[in-house]
């Protein structure tokens, strides 16, 4: 049984696979004892779970506690809305891909940077914001990092260009905590974060899962920039960025 | 959009979510105080960004942020539990064991018929980012494409979690003791 074979099978049972591999595996799950053996256990598995496991409820305190947030409040809670339309573009690119990931499985478990850096940013514009700090000051976003992080990021101010800056994060890809920006431009998020060189992935993807991806390297560092904007407008960015002065 | 309507929102996005998000929270975390205070925070973060959410898949936005929430506790209050894609890259390139067994099925019978105390030990010692995959999956029900947005991965790399997560489960549970 080879590794796709096991992804095969627990997509079919899960009922995930698409109609073309449900004949081709339901034909060899005939001829193939080791692989419909597998099929029961997992099977069995998920039996067990089902009736085993206890069903979690919230407690009738947690449940007051939450109730409380959603009955008016003597403070206010002021958050300005907008970020609406990009968690949308997050789930709209995830329903386009799912059915061509599905026939065309990898080896899998191996995630490039280029990957790692498109989780993160999807995951932010997931978050309630896309930034831990937020600011258009550049320079209340550099010494943000300061005390974070051995080295503050490069931060240049590009709204004279189109591309005001919204703030900035930590991301973790691999064990190394590194410095993200968040730029704007118009509706749409750019991520852009600095590596150390020695992460640079060999290949260098243009899109993965409907966002672009700009790469170009300074000194000891790679920048990478993450969004789903179109790639000429991206390659601006970067220019622009690359062209521009930095807070000392 | 007032704070009335963010209110109606909250109360109609987030609220229906509760027990499910509580459920998440229990197996990330791995006891029940904690998965408290991080549903309370999560519902907090939701409340905040109730204008972000655009219709559509409720539970999954919810579980996306009761997710990141409950790694953030981690990180903060045990950082040693986490487990880092690094790590996690090196789990995955163990082989697993190819039981070519063919004929009897005595696993089977045995995955069956285990305890939920079993069960729970088995699936409490996956490392951390399979045993979600699994949870969201077989727990609470969720298609690949819901882990895959609220995990904030491909869904190659849900298949593959999953897979693993299940063969470890049956590794642990088919052995008699």
């Amino acid at each position: 049984m080879t590794e796709n074979d096991r992804l095969l099978l627990n997509a079919y049972i899960d009922g995930e696979l698409d109609p073309a591999h449900v004949l081709e595996l339901e034909r060899r799950l005939a001829e193939d004892r080791a692989l419909a053996n597998e099929r029961a256990r997992i099977e069995a598995l998920r039996g067990a779970m089902r009736e085993r496991l206890p069903r979690e409820t919230a407690s009738p305190a947690l449940r007051r506690r939450v109730a409380a947030l959603a009955r008016p409040q003597p403070f206010a809670v002021n958050w300005r809305g907008g970020w609406a339309s990009m968690a949308a573009s997050v789930v709209a690119a995830f329903a386009a891909g799912s059915i061509a990931t599905l026939v065309a499985i990898g080896p899998g478990g191996r995630e490039p940077v280029a990957e790692l850096l498109v989780a993160s940013h999807m995951r932010a514009l997931m978050a309630s914001q896309p930034v831990e700090v937020t600011s258009s000051d550049r320079h209340t976003v550099k010494p943000w990092f300061n005390g974070k992080l051995p080295e503050s990021p490069r931060v240049v101010d590009l709204t004279a260009q189109g591309f005001p800056l919204v703030g900035g994060r930590i991301d973790v890809i691999g064990l190394t905590p590194v410095p993200t920006l968040v730029y704007r431009a118009r509706l749409h998020v750019i991520s852009l974060t600095a590596l150390p060189l020695s992460s640079r992935a060999s290949a260098s993807p243009h899109a993965i899962e409907g966002y672009n991806i700009v790469e170009w390297t300074d000194g000891p560092l790679a920048y990478w920039a993450v969004s789903d904007l179109a790639v000429p407008e991206l390659e601006n960015f970067a220019k622009a960025f690359r062209a521009g002065e930095a807070v000392p | 959009m007032d704070r009335g309507d963010n209110r109606t929102r909250f109360a109609n996005v987030v609220i229906p979510h509760l027990d499910d998000a509580y459920g998440l929270a229990r197996w990330v975390t791995g006891n029940r105080a904690d998965a408290e205070d991080v549903v309370q925070e999560a519902c907090l973060r939701a409340f905040r960004g109730i204008d972000g959410f655009s219709g559509g898949n409720g539970r999954a936005w919810v579980l996306t942020i009761v997710r990141n929430t409950a790694y953030d506790w981690l990180r903060k209050n045990r950082s040693a539990t986490v487990i880092h894609v690094d790590d996690l890259e090196a789990i995955e390139r163990m082989q697993l064991a190819d039981d070519a067994a063919a004929g009897d099925n005595p696993e089977a019978a045995l995955i069956a018929r285990a305890d939920e105390a079993k069960l729970e030990a088995a699936i409490a010692s996956l490392p951390a980012l399979f045993r979600e995959t699994l949870v969201l999956r077989d727990v609470q029900g969720l298609d690949y494409r819901e882990i895959a947005t609220i995990t904030g991965v491909p869904i190659g790399t849900v298949m593959s979690r999953l897979a693993r997560a299940r063969r470890r489960v049956i590794e642990t549970l088919g052995v008699e003791k």
